[in-house]
């Protein structure tokens, strides 16, 4: 495809946007109110979170542009916490606004375990059919992310349909795929071609936020990227899994907010006299997750379970297709009652 | 687009008391499911659960499945109240199975453990089938008690053309034969342990100390095959449940060389 980036302006969002609902229902970010998050090291962190939620143009004023990720991970527009087994109605399209870069690298991971295989997941690969990616560059941070130091950057570069960059005035919009285009062609009449200017400024803004990230994450001394995966491993025997699992409430959060964890149980349930299929997103914290029968349990003890899930992240994923499950997006910290904290454990076991 | 999670019918067309805690269920299923021995598959009841068991028959008869089932909880506790022509829940076949091509011209010892006899009855059926192309077959088999023992018509069938040895833990009265582990008749084997593969199915500890047995009698790693028993829910490799190193059991197993994850932590428990 040729690379060619767009400029839409300011006012013309909104007519992106009636674009868009042609063809999909969208979802757009929403502001859910302050949390007073505040960086330890100084660093003046916005306090705000965003969530995606199905958009009416008769509420345009409820909706903004979310500057860094969602407080959902993106997976739930794939596989849903708990649901039947059925495929949808045909004409169920959506289209997602506000993907952030780290959600993007996490669809890999995702993709990788419903797509791939030998037998691919029907209603994951019918939502990934339907579903329109409208990413965007991050223009701020959260405390807890450190996408960078995974490397990846906080702005998109492949993976999306639409990516949106923020200019001073108005966005620069770059078209990722056929289905992306095919929206774009639909509203030639809104975009016109990028100026040399324009593209510059982009760039400089994405410049700035990995300088000011890389700063913020130094700060953690995260390990680099390409020792993860032996820390981890060389880490079985660490104090830290004890250390840090004795305060964990086995309450999953950091499973179900992550945006590369994947695990489910086929249960069943009772809808009027029959019994249907379902799946329920599952998490390694919870006590029975390996258990079989007979009282067996390869992780029996709550350290175990907290650190299979970074031997799952750090050692099976590169082993099985080079990638490290984590996107550093932080929402595991953000959640954790217990404060345990993924880039305190790393650094630590790099200590060791 | 098929759904994977959704199981086939199959009814009961015969159940066999084999001790009284075993069952062996002659299943029918409404579709043909044919499978390579030391695969499984997944069985359900609507409102009752889902669990994986290896089929127990000859993969090369193709009209029956049985499987073998020990009581141990809730959906085999369920199971074993039912009566024939009950109609279950059933799909698959998952894994890879014994890589039974890679055994021909060799010597086959078969070590079972309890109701771990039931996918090596299956695999003893599919070297049958194809006996001359094997050295040697041999079969040390252990039970808790002799009332333990599965399949003791068929065992005595199967000496007149492979060795056996069976073992109890505890034996009463009526026993004559050996009492002890199954590692206790791991001994003076009529084997040449160069040319010869181990496969071995059962409880755990049982599969640990049997391997440890079998390399201090100069079996190699990867001449020694265990059936790993993992928590499994999905068996096609996506639900994370049976996670083992870099492997997934249900999809990468549940048949494993010991040299493939003698380096993973915690394999026995
Ligand atoms: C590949 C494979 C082949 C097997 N073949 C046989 C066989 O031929 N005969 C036989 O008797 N048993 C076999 N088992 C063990 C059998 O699966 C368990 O006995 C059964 O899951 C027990 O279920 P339950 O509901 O009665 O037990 P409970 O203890 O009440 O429940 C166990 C719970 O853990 C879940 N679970 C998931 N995976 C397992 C597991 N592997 N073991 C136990 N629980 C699990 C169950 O769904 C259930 O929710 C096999 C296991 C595996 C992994
Ligand atoms: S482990 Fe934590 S930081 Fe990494 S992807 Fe999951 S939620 Fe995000
Ligand atoms: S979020 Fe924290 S407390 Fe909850 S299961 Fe994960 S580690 Fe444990
Ligand atoms: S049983 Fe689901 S991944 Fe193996």
């Amino acid at each position: 495809m040729e690379e060619v980036i767009y400029y839409l302006t300011q006012e013309n969002g909104l007519r992106f946007l009636n674009l868009l609902e042609k063809e999909y229902q969208i979802y757009l970010p929403q502001i859910i109110g302050e949390k007073g998050i505040f960086c330890d090291f100084g660093y003046d962190l916005p306090k705000t979170d965003f969530r995606l939620v199905k958009y009416a143009s008769s509420k345009i004023s409820d909706f903004t542009l979310n500057p860094y990720r969602s407080i959902e991970p993106l997976k739930i527009f794939y596989t849903l916490p708990k649901e039947k087994l059925n495929l949808l109605d045909k004409e169920e399209r959506i289209a997602i606004l506000g993907v952030k870069n780290c959600d993007l690298y996490s669809l890999k991971i995702q993709d990788y375990v419903f797509l791939g295989g030998e037998v691919t997941d029907p209603f994951y690969a019918q939502r990934r059919e339907n579903t329109l990616i409208v990413s965007g560059d991050c223009s701020a941070f959260k405390e807890v992310c450190f996408c960078l130091a995974l490397e990846i950057n906080p702005f998109p570069e492949e993976g999306f349909d639409i990516n949106f960059s923020f200019l001073d005035s108005g966005f620069l919009v770059e078209v990722g795929s056929e289905k992306g285009e095919k929206i774009i062609n639909d509203g030639k009449d809104i975009f016109s071609l990028a100026t040399t200017e324009q593209i510059s400024e982009r760039d400089k803004k994405r410049r700035e936020i990995v300088k000011n990230l890389n700063e913020h994450i130094k700060l953690h001394s995260i390990p680099p990227k390409n020792n993860l995966q032996k820390i981890v491993k060389d880490g079985f025997g660490s104090a830290i899994w004890k250390e840090e699992a004795l305060r964990c409430v086995e309450c999953g959060g950091c499973n179900f907010s992550c945006d590369t964890c994947h695990c489910f149980l086929l249960s069943e349930d009772r809808f009027g006299n029959a019994h249907e299929r379902v799946r329920l997103w599952d998490a390694c914290l919870y006590a029975n997750f390996a258990k079989v029968a007979g009282g067996a349990n390869p992780l029996r003890y709550r350290y175990q379970r907290l650190r299979n899930r970074y031997l799952k992240k750090f050692d099976f994923f590169p082993e099985n297709i080079g990638l490290i499950a984590c996107c550093g997006c932080g929402r595991c910290i953000e959640v954790c009652p217990a404060k345990i904290d993924i880039r305190k454990i790393l650094r630590e076991l790099s200590i060791e | 687009m098929k759904n994977p999670y959704q199981p086939i019918e199959a009814v009961i067309e015969e159940i066999i008391q084999e001790t009284p805690t075993i069952r062996t269920f002659v299943l029918k299923p409404k579709e043909l499911i044919e499978f390579k021995t030391g695969q499984f598959v997944e069985l359900s009841f609507p409102g009752v659960g889902e669990a994986p068991f290896t089929p127990s028959s000859n993969p090369n008869i193709k009209e029956r499945l049985d499987l073998t089932i020990m009581n141990v909880g809730r959906l085999t506790q369920f199971l074993h109240t039912l009566s024939k022509d009950t109609i279950l829940g059933i799909r698959g076949p998952y894994g890879n199975g014994y890589p039974i091509e890679e055994f021909e011209g060799k010597e086959i010892l078969i070590v079972g453990g309890g109701v771990g006899l039931a996918p090596l009855r299956s695999l003893i059926l599919a070297l049958f089938s194809k006996l001359e192309k094997y050295k040697k077959i041999f079969l040390c088999y252990g039970a808790r008690t002799p009332k333990d023992l599965l399949y003791k018509d068929q065992i005595l069938q199967w000496q007149k053309k492979i060795g056996v040895r069976i073992t109890v833990d505890t034996g009463d009265e009526s026993w004559k034969g050996n009492v002890g582990l199954v590692t206790s008749i791991l001994k003076d084997l009529p084997l040449k342990m160069d040319n010869a593969v181990a496969v071995v199915c059962g409880p755990p500890i049982m599969m640990k100390f049997t391997t440890l047995r079998l390399l201090e009698l100069g079996f190699k790693p990867k001449d020694i095959y265990l059936s790993m028993e993992k928590n499994m829910s999905c068996g096609l490799g996506k639900c994370g449940h049976c996670r083992m190193g870099k492997y997934y059991v249900c999809r990468d197993g549940p048949v494993f060389c010991f040299e493939e994850i003698k380096d993973i932590h915690d394999i026995w428990e």
